[in-house]
């Protein structure tokens, strides 16, 4: 498979001559693996067309800095050439997962913002003070919060498809998936049952952030690996 | 017989690096380990000591930079394998562990301390200023630390001995345990275990305990001043001394001690929140003779 998944990035940016290009197709035909790979390479490059410009978040920063170091100090002693912008898969792979993980960071923090009304609210340790009940419903029921969610799952999968996470830490952290799901589910039924809790409602919207917090941790280092 | 094989294979293909480097002031340690153990400690010495046991593919890179030591191993043939280090390091310095199947160890720093892995334990002895101690699958404690503490782990347990300062601890599915400590912000989050605190409640303090399936027990001083709300679903609430409840709704109440200067949450959705006497925590219920509530 590496041969082909090595040249797909250049398939996918059109730089193969018409030959290499037929061998290609001829290739993904029968391979569903490289297939794949390309439609997550394809899905890359659409989801980084649309994505806003936003900041990096503190915790990718540090880690960003250092590859642009290692990057730099390769540069120099590398003989110069014509810039051409080329990945790897993996390259690639780890870049889908940082744009799923900043894309749902972004959503968490435009929806966390949204309800607190800001940080003026949050204290010391980085949470809110308890809300009414009325905006902690809103947040707990936000579709964002869901598609955040989603797309993390979605980049814990490829992480998994790709080998990227080794079997006992995908155990491990569906596991704890499942005993925080189990806790949404229950805070949920407690809260149909008494909708107006501000415990309950506080109570949901932290075991919610626990599951975003766990997946962003996974993926993280499923692009770590990387 | 193949046991005595693999042994000698082993000694076979093992070497060791040892190397010590010469380091000024300000200077931090960053160590990167994928698989094997990080064992940190403390001298007097402005110097730090590498040995490392490793295969012999594999060799160890210590490289000093003007602000920063950094050692990790490389191979000559693909990624690294197992590498065990024991590090000697000024008791000054900080430090920047990191690994995936790696445990971590430190032991008598009195600098920061950050420390990441994946599958592995963290046990840290001594910090100051930022403490950052992060593992998945491993169980993280951390004693005799003073500063700005945050620990999180998601399949094991927390345990916290002598640390001041304020104090974020989170995990999935285990207990935490902090004793000894002294601060004035307290947050400890679990989703399935025990939370058990034992330290100061300092005026204007804030004071979070919280899990979803698992018991509170909380060892309060004898003359805390703390405004205090107790939240459960599905248990009971049980006091060494009288609390007098001032506010009740349907899953919450609260009550105040002293002057109610600090500010004291308490939540579990299943089980039982219980306050007790300084020095009883470890008190099975049935051995204390005042209840309340």
């Amino acid at each position: 498979m590496d041969e082909w998944t090595d040249r797909l990035s250049d398939y996918v940016d059109g730089e193969l001559r018409a030959d290499q290009r037929a061998e290609m197709e001829a290739h993904l035909s029968g391979c569903t693996e490289c297939r794949d790979v390309l439609e997550q390479l394809r899905g890359v490059v659409a989801r980084a067309a649309t994505l806003e410009d936003r900041g990096p978040t503190r915790d990718l920063w540090s880690k960003v800095a250092r590859e642009i170091k290692v990057e730099r100090a390769a540069r120099d002693v590398a003989p110069r050439r014509a810039r051409r912008l080329s990945f790897s898969v993996p390259q690639l792979l780890a870049a889908s997962i940082a744009l799923m993980l900043l894309s749902a960071s972004a959503v968490w923090l435009t929806v966390a913002h949204r309800v607190t009304g800001g940080t003026s609210q949050q204290t010391a340790a980085g949470r809110t003070p308890e809300g009414g009940p009325t905006t902690r419903v809103a947040w707990a029921t936000d579709p964002r919060y869901d598609a955040a969610i989603a797309e993390l799952q979605a980049a814990l999968q490829a992480g998994r498809r790709n080998g990227q996470l080794d079997s006992a830490t995908i155990r491990i952290v569906e596991h704890n998936l499942a005993i925080i799901d189990t806790a949404i589910v229950q805070a949920r039924r407690a809260l149909a049952a008494d909708p107006g809790s501000a415990y309950l409602n506080h109570h949901l919207a932290d075991t919610m952030r626990r599951k975003m917090d766990l997946l962003r941790q996974a993926t993280a280092i499923t692009g770590a690996r990387t | 017989m193949l046991a005595t094989l693999a042994t000698l294979t082993a000694l076979a293909f093992a070497q060791q690096t040892d190397t010590q480097i010469a380091v000024r002031q300000g200077i931090r340690l960053e160590v990167n380990n994928y698989g094997g153990g990080i064992v940190v400690k403390a001298w007097n010495q402005n110097a730090v000591r590498v040995h490392a046991e490793h295969s012999s593919r594999d060799y160890v890179d210590v490289n000093l930079e003007p602000s920063v030591l950094t050692v990790k191993a490389a191979s000559r043939r693909g990624p690294p394998g197992v590498v065990d280090y024991t590090i000697n390091a000024p008791a000054w310095m900080a430090l920047n562990l990191a690994g995936m199947s790696t445990d971590i160890e430190v032991d008598g720093t009195q600098g920061a301390v950050t420390a990441e892995t994946v599958s592995g334990e963290i046990k840290c002895r001594g910090g100051t200023g930022y403490i950052s101690l992060k593992s998945v699958e491993g169980a993280v404690a951390l004693q005799d630390a003073k500063g700005r503490v945050e620990i999180n782990t998601v399949n094991e347990g927390i345990t916290l001995t002598g640390v001041s300062g304020d104090i974020t601890a989170e995990t999935v599915s285990g207990d935490i345990e902090l004793e000894g400590i002294e601060s004035s912000n307290v947050d400890v989050n679990t989703v399935s275990g025990d939370v058990v605190y034992e330290g100061t409640i300092k005026d204007a303090g804030h004071y979070r305990f919280s899990t979803h399936n698992g018991d509170v027990t909380l060892a309060i001083p004898e003359k805390a001043n703390a405004t205090v709300s107790v939240a459960t679903f599905n248990g009971d609430f049980d006091s060494s001394f009288p609390v007098s409840v001032t506010g009740t709704t349907k899953h919450r109440f609260g009550f105040t001690i002293g002057t109610g200067s600090a500010r004291l949450d308490l939540e579990t959705f299943n089980g039982d929140i219980k306050l007790r006497r300084p020095g009883k925590l470890h008190v099975k219920d049935h051995d204390h003779d005042e209840e309340n509530h």
